[in-house]
């Protein structure tokens, strides 16, 4: 009854300041970006741009080349507008590249000089050579430069025939995959959750601490763990709320929620309890600053690994965030994989009862702080 | 009641001590006053007998309660009113009190009641942030209350606070002590200290100095003083005799025989006097 009352109090105290919307309202940025601003998937298609100078029945036999992976099987003029300039071309448009057919070679040039993209003149040399011009940016690996270099020296059938004698297998072919937008949702839910878990509740201690009233309910019968433990049903609360908010418009049916739930509430318990025990050495927030914001820099280095599959140290899966993203992105994709979820789950349980444990003991010693 | 023994108290542990050898006792019902300048320890001791600090070395009973022995329980026999307001800026005035009466095991007074017992009747709704500073002391005060306590600890029950308000304060300690209240109060207000206490402690650099009531103070240490104004040709002449020297009582009944007397008052030594006469310390 008096830790209903506490958490009543301290959802009335929440609701009536600052850091309680915080979340709310980032939640409702984050939503509103991901439907209005990313898209499902992002474009991987390249964009070129190529000049024939060659007689038209030449670069005929090139196009119909072309117009064979075209995806609905003909070109269409287009004009394409760069700095005011329009320029006339041939829109050839494959499952990945857009291929504008331009008229002429100041116009392949131009392109390359203000779109910065990759630009190609083929040509026909007198001795009836085809040479091929390429206008690169820069920035191309040697890799690709030397590439570009031999890829002409073989014919085409024969580097086609040498890929087609590749074993290729897939290793797994039945599972499921997160769109672009989806796969960056577990960076979301830890971000919105977690972290921001971690600070806000060092706010709240720190505006008690300010107004003095932790002594106040020290010398009530009340125990110091309702106190905290209030302060973490405010932190779950807004969580949870900020999190459905963003997962449900965005992944729909797919997740499994109930692990969603359980995620949440453990994650969001044990960042909580971690800023519990920051706050416990601090007197008010800008002292506490540095150490909190330290904290959140390391939470946020797996994010990087996430996005990077090719970084991926070992020390990485030491920071609690790790395995947060991974576990998110398990529920996500709605895999029903309880066994995975609830052995991180329970690990973020056990270590935020520990956590919360020792800022107990810290907090009655150290009311008057 | 309270018994402390051989209490000792050292923030930094290194062998500084705030509060040093203090011991003294509080009967049941009594108004025990610690009186001392800031910094002598006075609230550090105070903080000890509520539990908001550590017991380090000594022996302290509060109300039955060993302090070694930890014990929420004994939060429910206690209040405590701080020095310096702490209450919700955000909740309002019943709010708060509502809070708090739902921390305790013990009946608890009715917030409305406490309000009006403070002067806030009708500010019940009123957030405490847009409170004054006195009355968000008084609200603070009115919490200190809530579970009709039987030991009241208050810590500069009126300090800052402006004359008519501290008489209220005065009023309701008094009114609580007659109803048999256990009062262990602060203060470096010595005319606060003289009209509320049946005892006083003298504390300077964490060291009680002395322990004794008000009276017997002033009876011990205290010169017995008369002031008189009286006329002698046209002119108001005033002078200072002592009620105890023959040379003076001679010279006063001489004033009285020969001279129309204007005015003529008892003087006593105050408490600060007597607390500067025996610590040789001001009490600022």
């Amino acid at each position: 009854m008096k830790l209903f009352s506490s958490f009543i109090k301290e959802l009335k105290l929440a609701s009536r300041g600052f850091y309680f919307y915080i979340e709310l309202f980032m939640a409702v940025i984050i939503l509103a970006v991901f439907l209005l601003l990313v898209p499902d998937n992002f474009n991987n298609q390249r964009t070129e741009y190529i000049y024939f100078d060659m007689p038209s029945q030449t670069s005929e036999l090139f196009l119909q080349e072309i117009l064979r992976e075209d995806t609905d099987g003909k070109a269409t003029p287009v004009k394409v507008e760069v700095d005011k300039q329009e320029k006339d071309a041939m829109l050839y448009t494959t499952t990945d590249q857009k291929i504008y057919v331009l008229t002429s070679r100041e116009d392949v040039i131009y392109m390359a000089d203000k779109e910065k993209k990759i630009a190609a003149v083929v040509k026909l040399d007198g001795d009836n050579t085809i040479n091929y011009e390429y206008y690169l940016q820069g920035y191309e690996s040697e890799k690709f430069k030397n590439l570009l270099k031999i890829l002409h020296v073989e014919s085409n059938e024969t580097i086609e025939a040498a890929m087609n004698n590749q074993d290729v297998r897939p290793l797994a072919n039945n599972f499921n995959v997160l769109s672009d937008r989806e796969n960056m949702m577990p960076s979301v839910l830890v971000f919105n959750g977690a972290l921001m878990g971690l600070f806000i509740i060092a706010a709240y201690i720190f505006l008690d601490r300010k107004e003095g009233v932790i002594m106040a309910y020290a010398v009530t019968p009340s125990p110091v763990w309702q106190y905290l433990l209030s302060k973490v049903g405010v932190i779950l609360v807004t969580t949870i709320l900020s999190s459905f908010l963003v997962v449900i418009p965005i992944m729909g049916t797919q997740p499994d929620y109930l692990l969603l739930l359980l995620l949440l509430v453990t994650t969001a318990f044990f960042s909580s309890a971690l800023g519990l025990l920051i706050a416990s050495f601090y007197k008010n927030v800008t002292q506490a600053f540095g150490a909190i914001y330290g904290f959140m820099l390391l939470m946020v280095l797996p994010n990087i690994a996430y996005f990077i599959p090719s970084w991926n140290p070992d020390y990485l899966k030491l920071i609690p965030t790790y395995p947060m993203l991974e576990g998110f992105k398990s529920v996500l994709l709605g895999n029903n994989d309880w066994l995975y979820v609830l052995t991180i789950s329970s690990g973020f349980l056990l270590v935020g009862v520990i956590l919360f444990s020792i800022s107990n003991r810290r907090y009655k010693k150290t009311l008057l702080g | 009641m309270i018994s402390v023994k051989n209490l000792y108290h050292s923030y930094n542990k290194d062998g500084k001590y705030q509060v040093k050898d203090v011991s003294f006792e509080v009967a049941n019902g009594e108004v025990f006053g610690f009186l001392g300048p800031s910094g002598a320890g006075k609230s550090t001791a105070l903080n000890i007998l509520t539990g908001l600090l550590p017991l380090q070395q000594g022996e302290v009973v509060v109300g039955g309660y060993d302090l070694k022995k930890v014990s929420n329980e004994r939060f429910n026999k206690i209040g405590m009113s701080f020095e310096q307001s702490n209450v919700y800026s955000k909740l309002t005035a019943k709010e708060n009190l509502d809070f708090y009466r739902k921390l305790f095991d013990v009946p608890t007074l009715d917030s409305h009641t406490l309000l009006k017992l403070v002067g806030l009747e009708g500010k019940e709704h009123v957030k405490a942030g847009e409170f004054s500073k006195g009355m968000k002391h008084r609200l603070t005060f009115a919490r200190s209350m809530i579970n009709n306590p039987e030991m009241w600890f208050l810590d500069e029950p009126t300090t800052g606070l402006d004359p008519s308000i501290a008489a209220d304060i005065k009023d309701i300690i008094k009114e609580k002590n007659k109803e048999g209240v256990t009062v262990f109060l602060t203060t470096h207000n010595m005319f606060i200290a003289d009209e509320l206490c049946d005892r006083v402690a003298f504390i300077v650099d964490g060291e009680i100095k002395l322990i004794d009531s008000p009276k017997n103070l002033k009876l011990q240490y205290g010169d017995k003083l008369v002031e008189v104004e009286y006329i002698e040709k046209g002119e108001v002449i005033k002078t200072t005799l002592s009620t105890v020297l023959p040379e003076d009582k001679r010279e006063l009944q001489k004033i009285i025989e020969h001279h129309d007397i204007q005015t003529m008052h008892t003087k006593e030594a105050t408490l600060e006097e007597i607390f500067i006469k025996v610590t040789g310390r001001g009490l600022v």
